[in-house]
């Protein structure tokens, strides 16, 4: 580990958020491509299963994690129980905010069918959407947050998989399409 | 025709996410003829659920409701108020292609949701620190601070807050007048006199005092203590005491 490396691990240890290779330039006054030299060593000394802390890419900047064989014992340590898992509702609402963000909650209801108020209420109380301006009818728009993508490993918004590889293949497209028409077909009420 | 309805199909209902999550279910079905399906009561059994708890966007289960009603022809089962219209319009052809878009795009975000899931689950492991820093690391160089808000638009705001509310009209609520009182007033006027005139003794009064003073004369006539004249109408009322009826001897 070279003296801007064992720097840098001190910014990230310091830092609660994660910080970006800009800033840790201006604050190590250094260049950004020497600053990622250093990210490389600091990468390799806390390589996975050598320390109990971790480097990771997340929220467009670098940031220092607990290892998650730590997990149960820090949880002991600082009383904080496991958050509940998202449920169904949630994850389909967080889908629809991550992909057509911003978003409005009258149009996550129209894709999923349903009222989905309990669910928008529930991601915003975890911090993992907030609010973010108006449509033009004066609903507010809804996007992730910094934590949604500390939280889901992603270190940009674009790291999402492609939306479309959700969708499914033009034969299974076609049997539904058939399958709806034959429910329709010789209703004569 | 043999029909399967709700019960038989065996259909949890709570277990689906919404109503295309239970079409796509029913539909894709394997072992369901769906010429048998009874789909519009599977649906509206399903809007119903939704309802009693709580989760009925009305906008979005009229539109989902007038798609199957269109898809599967049913006029009159289905009595929403503006689905007539709507229904006039769509054959089940284009319900189809309309329920498919729908479908389609609602699957793509369930399928999305699962990876969301997913991903939550394996980085559940990674906690951060969350302490805020140290104090003496907290202050921020002057020169680094960058201002945020225009100086106008705050000194505005609290301009605003300064300004005294225009006083309260309170002018609809209305006190309530005593009938007794009226009575008594009446009573008090005909103390010095015969007769007193309505106008003159009371026309200064507002409206309500004079109606129920009005309805205290009707009272006082019912007694038998005044009688009244009106010469024309709307014209000015003479109140006359009464003297009271001389004793009969039988």
């Amino acid at each position: 580990m070279s003296d801007l490396s064992r720097t840098i691990e001190a910014l990230l240890f310091l830092s609660p958020e994660p910080v970006g290779v800009a800033d840790l330039a201006e604050a190590t006054e250094a260049t950004e491509g020497q600053v990622s030299e250093a990210m490389e060593l600091l990468r390799e000394d806390l390589a996975k299963g050598k320390r109990g802390i971790v480097l990771r890419e997340v929220a467009g900047g670098f940031s220092l994690a607990s290892a998650p064989a730590a997990e149960e014992a820090a949880r002991r340590l600082l009383a904080k129980p496991r958050t509940p898992p998202l449920t169904q509702a949630q994850a389909e609402t967080l889908a629809i905010v991550a992909y057509l963000q911003p978003v409005s909650r009258p149009e996550v209801a129209r894709i999923r069918g349903v009222s989905s108020e309990s669910a928008v209420q529930t991601l915003a109380e975890r911090g993992l959407i907030e609010e973010s301006g108006r449509s033009r009818f004066g609903a507010s728009l809804f996007k992730t947050t910094e934590l949604f993508e500390r939280l889901f490993g992603l270190s940009a918004l674009e790291e999402l998989p492609d939306p479309s590889r959700f969708d499914p293949t033009p034969e299974d497209e076609r049997e539904l399409r058939e399958r709806l028409l034959k429910a329709g077909e010789q209703r004569a009420e | 025709m043999l029909t399967v309805s709700v019960a038989e199909l065996d259909l949890e209902l709570d277990v689906f996410a919404g109503p295309f999550d239970l079409l796509m279910a029913v539909v894709l079905r394997e072992e369901i003829d769906l010429l048998e399906v009874e789909l519009a009561e599977v649906v509206v059994a399903y809007v119903e659920h939704l309802e009693r708890e709580g989760e009925l966007e009305l906008e979005v289960a009229t539109e989902f409701l007038v798609l199957i009603a269109s898809l599967l022809e049913l006029k009159s089962r289905l009595m929403l108020p503006s689905a007539e219209e709507e229904l006039e319009e769509l054959g089940p052809e284009e319900a189809v292609e309309e329920l498919l878009a729908r479908l389609l795009e609602y699957r793509r975000y369930r399928e999305a949701a699962e990876m969301l899931s997913e991903r939550f689950e394996r980085n559940r492991g990674y906690l951060h620190r969350a302490a805020p820093l140290p104090p003496e690391l907290r202050r921020v160089a002057i020169d680094a601070a960058a201002a945020v808000y225009d100086p106008e638009r705050l000194a505005a705001a609290l301009g605003d807050l300064l300004v005294v509310p225009p006083p309260l009209d309170t002018s609809h609520i209305r006190p309530t007048v005593s009938l007794e009182k009226r009575l008594r007033a009446i009573r008090d006027a005909l103390a010095g006199a015969a007769s007193v005139d309505f106008d003159e003794q009371f026309g200064g009064e507002d409206r309500l005092t004079q109606a129920v003073t009005l309805f205290a004369l009707l009272e006082l006539y019912r007694k038998g203590e005044v009688t009244w004249k009106q010469r024309q109408p709307l014209g000015p009322i003479e109140i006359h005491k009464r003297a009271p009826a001389p004793e009969t001897s039988a």
